[in-house]
């Protein structure tokens, strides 16, 4: 007599929830001022002098209120990246992007965090390197809406060679 | 601390990509139960019941309330822990902070993660802030691989150590009965598999398992009167990271980042000059093999910048000087809420020589156990043989 495989049940289900997400004060001058005028603004602590983007009302570090703003270059170096193959959903609108692509964290000049966005290069690892000088290409701005993706991605500036690793 | 505190009993389930056969609370009763025989416990003699567990992996909110029954924790003291990759270090450490305090003598921490049910990448992207970088969230995946970019580029690593790792974790795996990931491959097969993310492939990653892991945390007097081989927890350190700096994406930073300062401060707390020396083992939370060799530099194990060498000289293999790992490791099962409990119980385990065969070949007096998670946290737990090592 064949046996009967044993039967598990386990029923799928999907959980969509909206959400609105206040930027709050801080944020929102930095998304205002990307939005509108194309620039980028980073927030200084008083005390380590940190100059921090996302912009943060209080420094982690010192525990002490960020007052000073600071507009950032939008020329930067890249700090570390990857070259992406899977097909990863953005969580913000549902769609994949379409990979490979490349993308990574870029330190813009005068800020001391690094930012992650795209980086408009062939997915080649001769053409995006440790340190490869970037920057950052905006919408035009009756397309902007005031957040991240505002920025379309970072480009490499012309001119450059990825350095050949030294022989010793 | 206050009190001294021990692990007095633990079990874990065995680990797999597929647990349709049980629910939630029929999965964490596995390793309640083991926990409780390892002890030669009844639940009765439970005063208190934490449960580390990820907030919505699974598709449930309150997962202490639900599962009360698998846990034992009905009509008893406990709450629940969520914290990320760290969450199952972080419930030992708050049971053993519990114990040391004088209010209770018998806790009973466990850990779980069932990934099947739900998606885990989803639902990590909400760890990424939702205006600022969520749209790029590239899952755990994109983080280590640009950390793995930046520690290529500083200290001239190749794709080739990162397969090391990934052979020692795997073989390992092989010797520990309850791993996930049990392969028998090679260096060739870590290179050969799957690009995810340039240049971490398939075989770089931990998989999604599914498990639990308990353990029963007991005061001196308990301990001494219950337990054959209590294993003494030392010291704990946890430290933050904070988001948007640097960490392990740039490898040369200068910034007091959380796994040193945390190695640094427990240290400090035992009187620790060479890590090398003080400790006999080391289980680390590893869930990319990039994540192991900083480990091995922030903890101190060789100087910066020499982590890839560690691998490369096979120090860290089971039989070598330094173990790391040798369950196998995060690399090999990752059931989160469980993985950094599994840290704990394994170095636990290689103490009371009860590994079996993944007990390091040289005896074991103490242990160094690490918890990771997002967005950069630590959780280090020192386990020792006796009170006076």
């Amino acid at each position: 007599m064949a046996t009967k495989e044993k039967e598990w049940i386990s029923i799928p289900m999907t959980v969509d929830v909206p959400y609105r997400f206040a930027a709050g004060e801080y944020l929102t001058k930095t998304l205002t001022e990307l939005r509108d005028n194309g620039r980028i603004y980073a927030v200084e602590c008083p005390k380590c002098k940190r100059v921090q983007l996302p912009p943060r009302i209080v420094c982690a570090e010192c525990h002490v209120k960020n007052e000073r703003w600071v507009e950032l270059a939008l020329e930067g170096t890249l700090a570390g990246f990857t070259i992406m193959y899977l097909p990863l959903t953005d969580p913000t609108t549902g769609k994949p992007h379409e990979p490979p692509f490349v993308y990574g964290s870029v330190r813009l000049d005068g800020a001391t965090s690094v930012m992650d966005h795209f980086v408009d290069v062939e997915p080649d690892r001769e053409k995006v390197w440790v340190g490869m000088r970037c920057r950052v290409v905006l919408r035009p701005r009756e397309e902007r809406i005031g957040d991240l993706s505002d920025i379309r991605f970072f480009e490499p500036l012309p001119g450059q060679k990825k350095p050949q690793p030294s022989t010793h | 601390m206050k009190r001294n505190v021990a692990i007095i009993g633990g079990g874990q389930t065995y680990h797999a990509a597929r647990r349709h056969d049980v629910d939630q609370a029929e999965m964490v009763n596995e390793a309640v139960r083991k926990a409780l025989l390892d002890a030669q416990m009844t639940m009765d003699e439970i005063d208190l019941v934490l449960l580390g567990n990820m907030e919505f992996f699974e598709g449930v909110h309150m997962s202490d309330c639900w599962l009360v029954h698998g846990t034992g924790a009905y009509g008893k003291e406990g709450l629940k822990i969520t914290t990320g990759g760290t969450v199952g270090a972080t419930t030992v450490c708050a049971g053993a902070h519990h114990v040391a305090s004088g209010l209770f003598d018998r806790v009973l921490c466990i850990g779980f993660e069932k990934q099947e049910e739900g998606d885990t990448g989803a639902i990590l992207s909400g760890v990424a802030h939702p205006l600022w970088g969520r749209s790029l969230a590239g899952a755990a995946v994109g983080y280590f691989a640009m950390m793995a970019s930046s520690y290529m580029a500083a200290w001239g690593a190749t794709e080739e150590h990162s397969a090391m790792v990934a052979v020692k974790a795997r073989q390992n795996a092989r010797k520990n009965p309850y791993a996930h990931l049990k392969l028998d491959i090679t260096i060739q097969d870590a290179l050969n598999s799957r690009m995810l993310a340039w240049p971490i492939r398939m075989l770089d990653m931990c998989p999604a398992s599914n498990g639990a892991c308990a353990m029963i945390l007991a005061d001196e007097k308990t301990a001494k009167s219950r337990c054959r081989k209590p294993v003494w927890i030392r010291a704990m350190e946890t430290a933050h990271n904070e988001q948007f700096e640097l960490d392990w994406r740039d490898v040369k930073t200068k910034r007091p980042i959380f796994s040193k300062v945390c190695a640094e401060r427990l240290y400090r707390k035992l009187g620790v000059v060479n890590p090398v020396d003080y400790f006999d083992v080391f289980e680390i939370y590893e869930p990319a093999t990039w994540a192991e060799l900083i480990w091995y530099e922030n903890l101190g194990l060789c100087a910066p910048g020499e982590g890839f060498r560690l691998i490369e000289q096979g120090k860290t293999e089971i039989g070598g000087p330094i173990p790391v790992n040798p369950s196998g490791g995060v690399l090999s099962t990752n059931c989160i809420g469980a993985s950094a409990m599994l840290r704990v119980w394994e170095a636990a385990l290689q103490i009371r020589e009860e590994a079996g065969e993944h007990q390091v070949s040289k005896p074991v007096r103490r242990a160094l156990t690490t918890g990771y998670g997002g967005t950069n946290w630590t959780v280090m737990t020192a386990l020792s043989r006796t009170l006076d090592d």
